[in-house]
């Protein structure tokens, strides 16, 4: 299945994740891991990008999928299981976020020689054979669009990963964070007004 | 519209979350004004810049992800913060944790507790954690501790017995149409695609009824819809089908209700097509609601 298959419409009725979920909810196994393989890695992906760090989003991929196995006999059919997974991952993703806030951290950035880098984008050029000037600029613009997406609060950060990221609809959105279409819109508008502070004279 | 609401509208626009009525306002600003124009071109720069941060989960982690959490379900050594104990224990908390909400049966807490030992615990304490398990469902109904650390669980058994037979059978018959009144969502989808076949029967026909008007879950509505499509023509299964198109926030059995409703023309169902053809967002019941008023004669919007 196509890897983001899991945030459409389409696979939220999707049959044969119903019946995957029900063998699941019977014991099944090999139905459950079946199950993961359909979402894990749009999972992942929210993970990484929200944080920045494969080491947090491998926590973050086992703790939601631990908490989906232990509850998945709560799960009712009345919302999507697109929907109810993504309520944990958030759930889980948000937790992280606001403990980094407390502690004032901000994991994916590393000092060099030509200042703050995203220590992602560090990674990513060890693959690259990119030409010097643009490595540069590449890091500064990181690194700002680090430090702008790290003024957002939790919850506007995370809403606007999952429409800027993951594609998901403002409605969809709402639904997984338990508040409006409304409220998930103003999210997303102050999350873009204050990146367009922050980044206005380089893009 | 002013440049400064234009200016709060375009990163909505941008991803496409305005309604047309808004997008055509916009749009016919950005033709006219340069600096919000400047504005919609410094969004698509900042979209681009976005992109370009976007990660993908390398492969390899992604397998290593699935190995970890696999041995943790399965008991396995390679996660020592989350082995089986633990999560047991948490499975456990949860659970007594929702006991005042919680009516499921044993067969469910079964899945969180000796799912994670089933495939590994042999010998005699499995044995007997599922002999007093699976033959019965079981309620807990109190729990206490006592002073020497003991935990005293006051617990409902009922037992299960399995009948089988076919569908013609009267018994079987009725039990599936009491599945199809279940608490469990699964159950109710099985019996009601069981007697979605059999709608010839007036029990099962209310039944079907019943479960497309107010049953909770999408997938058993739809079977029920299935159901009716048979008795499309039937006076009452269209009073049904009209509520299920008015309001049922489902958009594929809204697209199917109103298949089925405008196969044949219906005069008394001109008022709630002219009424729904006001309000409903999805394109493609609106044009079928739109094309059946037009071949009855009716006109589109209501005086």
């Amino acid at each position: 299945m196509p890897q983001d298959a899991a945030g459409t419409v389409g696979a939220r009725m999707n049959p044969q994740v119903d019946s995957l979920i029900r063998a699941a909810q019977r014991g099944d196994q090999d139905a459950f891991e079946q199950l993961v393989r359909v979402y894990d890695q749009s999972v992942l992906r929210l993970a990484m990008n929200l944080l920045r760090s494969p080491e947090d989003a491998r926590d973050v991929y086992q703790e939601a999928f631990l908490r989906v196995y232990r509850n998945l006999h709560a799960f009712r059919f009345d919302c999507s299981f697109h929907t109810w997974l993504y309520r944990i991952v958030t759930n889980i993703c948000l937790d992280q976020l606001r403990k980094r806030k407390v502690r004032k951290e901000e994991a994916s950035v590393v000092e060099t020689s030509d200042g703050p880098v995203d220590r992602m984008d560090l990674f990513e050029e060890e693959h690259a054979a990119a030409d010097p000037e643009r490595v540069t600029w590449n890091r500064q613009l990181g690194s700002r669009i680090e430090s702008a997406l790290s003024g957002l609060t939790p919850r506007e950060r995370m809403v606007f990963e999952l429409r800027h990221y993951q594609g998901l609809r403002l409605r969809a959105i709402g639904d997984i964070l338990g508040t409006t279409e409304e409220a998930a819109k103003n999210c997303l508008f102050r999350a873009t007004q204050k990146m367009r502070g922050v980044l206005g004279d380089l893009v | 519209m002013t440049c400064e609401s234009a200016l709060a509208l375009i990163p909505l626009y941008h991803y496409g979350e305005l309604t047309p009525e808004r997008e055509d306002w916009l749009e016919a600003h950005l033709h006219e004004c340069g600096s919000c124009s400047q504005a919609m071109d410094r969004q698509r720069a900042l979209t681009r810049a976005l992109d370009r941060r976007e990660l993908q989960a390398p492969p390899l982690l992604v397998e290593d992800c699935r190995a970890d959490l696999m041995a943790a379900i399965q008991g396995g050594a390679r996660a020592p913060s989350h082995g089986p104990w633990t999560l047991f224990l948490e499975a456990l908390g949860a659970t007594f944790a929702g006991l005042g909400r919680m009516r499921q049966p044993l067969a469910a807490a079964a899945l969180v507790g000796l799912g994670f030992f089933g495939a590994r615990l042999t010998g005699s304490k499995a044995a007997t954690a599922g002999n007093a398990v699976q033959p019965a469902y079981t309620t807990v109904r109190s729990i206490s501790t006592t002073g020497s650390g003991r935990v005293e669980i006051a617990v409902d058994d009922t037992t299960r017995r399995v009948v089988s037979g076919g569908l013609d059978d009267p018994g079987i018959q009725q039990l599936v149409l009491a599945g199809s009144r279940e608490d469990n969502p699964a159950v109710r989808v099985e019996s009601v695609d069981l007697l979605k076949g059999r709608a010839a029967s007036g029990e099962v026909r209310d039944a079907l009824v019943n479960a497309l008007a107010h049953d909770a879950n999408p997938a058993v509505r739809m079977k029920a819809l299935e159901g009716l499509k048979a008795l499309a023509g039937d006076a009452q299964v269209r009073q049904v089908l009209a509520q299920a198109l008015i309001k049922d926030d489902n958009d594929v059995i809204r697209m199917q209700a109103v298949d089925l409703l405008v196969a044949q023309r219906d005069d008394s169902m001109v008022g709630v097509l002219q009424n729904l053809v006001q309000h409903e967002d999805n394109h493609y019941v609106r044009l079928k609601v739109e094309k059946a008023l037009k071949d009855m004669n009716a006109s589109v919007g209501t005086f």
